[in-house]
């Protein structure tokens, strides 16, 4: 489901088979690295989605997590950790944060979610069945790292 | 809070209302899109065939992707299933309950669905898949929206 006030109203409804969240962590930065923070934004969005279409009725995709690239570690990772640790307080059992930026990897482990990172595929100067072919695979790798933790968690 | 709240709030309330009722809402056309799919390889097997419908919502335009599961049945009929659970609206798959090869299954609360999309009682979903209004011409596969099963 997604932040709407119409998934919302089903959410609410029907918490009790929602145990799932998504955020997507997306960098904003200037000059030389723009272009790059907006295409690392722009797939993850795309690709978290999609899966969120595909599993809606268990998830609930939150607005983006968003930061400056040059705001300091410690303080981007501990409101990182302020909103999961609110997630799981709000029950939530399940926790995925999607990102293509390189550097969250090195919290990996300092994080109580699953964090998947996605390497950015230069959509923009593919042709259009490519670029849907491409993103088919992805999601459906996406899919099977979502419905196994289900699986081995339940 | 002062007036001021107050008349904003009254303002905002009419540009709201005419946003989401429903009777400006331009019905999306039930025009039938051609779904690329030629009759000859539609199979007993059900496959996932995405295709675009472009849709209207009050000034929102947008193409948006849809899916139909597409196969013949029992009697040699094509039919084009919607792969939306009727749970909470999860995608369903095709065999991929290793405990069930020949149904429809929801990975979010394990919905089950028979290959004619009526679901397994006992199973989350209330009601059985959407079916797709269908029209076959030049040997092609045409769908239209998604309609609530015959037998629901
Ligand atoms: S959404 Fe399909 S079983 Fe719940």
């Amino acid at each position: 489901m997604k932040w709407n006030s119409k998934e919302i109203d089903i959410y609410l409804t029907s918490k009790e088979y929602v145990d799932t969240a998504f955020i997507t962590l997306i960098p904003i930065s200037f000059n030389g690295e723009m272009k790059q923070s907006v295409a690392m934004g722009e797939f993850s969005t795309v690709l978290t989605n999609e899966i969120e279409r595909q599993l809606h009725g268990r998830t609930l995709a939150f607005p983006p997590f968003t930061y400056l690239k040059s705001e300091e570690r410690e303080k981007k990772l501990n409101r990182l950790k302020e909103w999961t640790s609110k997630l799981f307080e709000q029950g939530f059992q399940h926790l995925f944060l999607f990102t293509s930026d390189t550097e969250w990897k090195q919290f990996e482990h300092d994080l109580d979610a699953a964090l998947i990172w996605l390497p950015v595929i230069p959509l923009e100067h593919m042709d259009g069945k490519y670029k849907a072919e491409i993103l088919q695979e992805q999601t459906k790798q996406l899919l099977q790292i979502v419905t196994n933790k289900w699986q081995t968690e339940s | 809070m002062g007036t001021g709240g107050f008349m904003a709030a009254g303002m905002l309330m009419p540009m709201v209302r005419f946003a989401i009722d429903p009777i400006l809402k331009t019905e999306a056309a039930s025009d039938m899109v051609d779904i690329d799919m030629k009759v000859d390889d539609i199979t007993t097997e059900p496959q996932m065939k995405k295709f675009k419908v472009h849709q209207v919502d009050g000034w929102y335009e947008s193409d948006v992707e849809q899916a139909a599961f597409v196969f013949k049945n029992d009697k040699g009929d094509i039919v084009a299933l919607s792969p939306v659970c009727k749970h909470l609206g999860c995608t369903v798959d095709w065999g991929t309950n290793p405990a069930y090869p020949d149904e429809f299954f929801c990975p979010c609360h394990a919905g089950r669905y028979y290959k004619d999309g009526v679901n397994v009682e006992g199973t989350p979903p209330l009601a059985p898949l959407d079916v797709y209004e269908m029209d076959i011409k030049d040997g092609k596969v045409f769908l239209g929206k998604p309609m609530p099963h015959p037998k629901a």
